[in-house]
């Protein structure tokens, strides 16, 4: 997967910097964990 | 640019997941299910494949019918191919080939005199990144799934953030000072020896130093994060990431395979892949691959990973005032910014969960390792599937051997523990549990004793079943983070590793991983 093939982010991630994808995992976290603290 | 293709396969994919969940339900599979030994993870089945599939159902029609414009819609939505595809090579994966091959493995036995499934580490997460690793170098991933695979680094880090939620803080307490230690040791070591050699070998400065962070820190997002500062040429960044993947990939499938034959347990191996393998990634796959059917490797591989990262911008301070003093007219560096923009946030978020979980909102309070204290006879005494009464108090034949061996037992509060025990048939606290742990772990009564007190100790405690739930998301979300990650490992990008980098990276990543088992296997013990 060469690089050049995506205007947006990298080969090895959809988003532009780690700073997002962090954003982006921590933001996925606490939703998953919002939802088994309330159906689980 | 518009990223959704039109292709009939995230819809085919869709439907054969929904289907199999509708067999699994109705129990048209029931013999396969049987045969395969998969019964308990029906649930699973049945969950996973009636969602995976009916999003993908959803999504693969909309992406034959509609017309999509560029755009964050046609951007995000194009991943679900890939995910979908993803997800699809891990059922096949987890709940076909990898107990086919245990039952292969056990078949062949008698004839081989070994078990070559367990010997090779063939589970199913190794079998899942070799099955990306196949797909993307035989085959070439489908250009509608290239979106989805590039979010497996999403998927890893979502499951060590949600890897938080399932530490004690005693847990943390003790793991976390050894972690700094051993880490610190080691990344620090590795990097300067780096330094050093590259400077003798008259490397390029910018090429010494982005190799270091590559092979001392966490792997390729060290390299990315260090290139800047030390003005790294895109070449430069390609041999350091091609030394890491090469060097990765064979810790990944090595490290379990030598650690099962060093009769490694769950924490000394979690130690050592934690502080000896170079790359984030690598160190979940391996942990896993030694220790599939659970999580306890996982969670102090981890430990150290995080640690190791969080070391980061440390070494780009580090590196960027080595590089300064090295090269004239490089720009100084303002350490606080450094700090701020280097900071790995995905930890902070592992400590989000953790702290919450600290609060008890996912298990009662003092859980430790995911277990709660509960020795009231409501969970003493239960029923089985028959309907059948269990009472899990110790019985007659196992406090007669607990009273015999019980004068091994020297320390008092150890003596009072054991004697409580044995007069009410169960632990009677939280104290007398820990205390009778240390027991087990000094190894003072024989292995029958031992094996009384763990009986007593799993009456006791039980697992909650928000933790229950949080280990089945993390196994899966690092489950899809290893196939996407094995497809993301080219022939391509392996081979840009050559010449001087390559020599000096892989000696100096070897010298880490045999240090680092030493050092493991000299002081840390299966204890915590």
């Amino acid at each position: 997967m060469a690089e050049e093939k995506f205007d947006r982010g990298t080969a090895l991630t959809i988003f532009g910097t780690d700073r997002h994808e962090d954003l982006v995992a921590l933001a996925v976290s606490l939703v998953i964990a919002l939802l088994v603290y309330l159906y689980v | 640019m518009v990223y959704t293709q039109r292709t009939p396969w995230t819809l085919i994919m869709g439907v054969i997941m929904v289907a199999y969940a509708y067999l699994v339900q109705s129990g048209a599979l029931a013999g396969v299910i049987k045969y395969l030994g998969t019964d308990r993870l029906t649930g699973e089945m049945l969950t996973l494949g009636y969602t995976f599939g009916g999003i993908a159902v959803l999504i693969g029609l909309w992406q034959l019918v509609a017309k999509t414009a560029e755009g964050h819609i046609d951007y995000y939505l194009s991943t679900i191919g890939g995910v979908t595809f993803i997800m699809l090579i891990a059922f096949i994966v987890k709940w076909g080939l990898d107990p086919q091959m245990a039952q292969w493995g056990r078949a062949a036995q008698p004839a081989l005199g070994f078990n070559f499934a367990s010997v090779m580490n063939l589970n199913y997460v190794v079998m899942g990144i070799v099955a990306g690793i196949v797909i993307v170098n035989v085959f070439k991933v489908p250009g509608w799934a290239e979106n989805g695979v590039r979010l497996s680094r999403l998927g890893l880090k979502t499951g060590v953030i949600l890897l938080g939620a399932l530490y004690s803080f005693a847990e943390l307490q003790q793991l976390g000072k050894l972690s700094v230690v051993l880490i610190g040791v080691f990344v620090l070591g590795s990097v300067g020896l780096v330094l050093w050699w590259g400077a003798r070998r008259n490397l390029p400065n910018s090429m010494t130093g982005v190799l270091s962070a590559g092979v001392g820190v966490c792997g390729v997002s060290a390299a990315v994060a260090a290139a800047p500062v030390v003005q790294a040429k895109s070449t430069e960044i390609a041999y350091t990431i091609g030394t890491i993947l090469l060097f990765g990939v064979i810790c990944m499938f090595l490290f379990p395979i030598v650690g099962k034959a060093l009769g490694m347990g769950y924490i000394t191996f979690g130690a050592w892949a934690g502080t000896g393998i170079l790359n984030s990634a690598q160190v979940a796959g391996a942990a896993l691959a030694f220790q599939p059917t659970g999580i306890e490797t996982l969670k102090v591989a981890e430990i150290f990973n995080i640690t190791r990262v969080l070391f980061l911008p440390i070494i780009v301070i580090w590196l960027a005032i080595w590089y300064v003093k090295r090269e004239v007219g490089a720009k100084k560096v303002d350490v606080g910014q450094v700090l701020i923009s280097k900071f790995p946030v995905f930890v902070l978020g592992f400590i989000i969960l953790f702290l919450l979980s600290s609060t008890g909102i996912f298990a009662p309070a003092r859980h430790y390792q995911g277990a709660y204290f509960d020795n009231s006879d409501k969970v003493m005494v239960k029923k089985d599937r028959s309907g059948k009464e269990v009472n899990n108090h110790l019985k007659d034949p196992d406090l007669q051997l607990l009273q015999k061996e019980g004068e091994k037992v020297k320390r008092d509060d150890q003596k009072a523990a054991l004697q409580r025990l044995i007069e009410n048939k169960k632990l009677m606290s939280i104290e007398d549990d820990d205390t009778l742990r240390g027991v087990v772990n000094a190894k003072i009564l024989s292995k029958e004793g031992n094996a009384v007190l763990a009986k007593a100790h799993r009456a006791v405690r039980h697992t909650a079943a928000k933790i229950a739930m949080f280990r089945d998301l993390i196994a899966w979300f690092f489950t899809f983070g290893l196939v996407g990650l094995g497809m993301q490992i080219t022939m391509a990008s392996i081979r840009q590793a050559g010449g001087q980098p390559l020599v000096i990276g892989g000696i100096v990543g070897l010298i880490k991983a045999v240090g680092s088992l030493i050092v493991v296997m000299l002081l840390v013990h299966e204890t915590i």
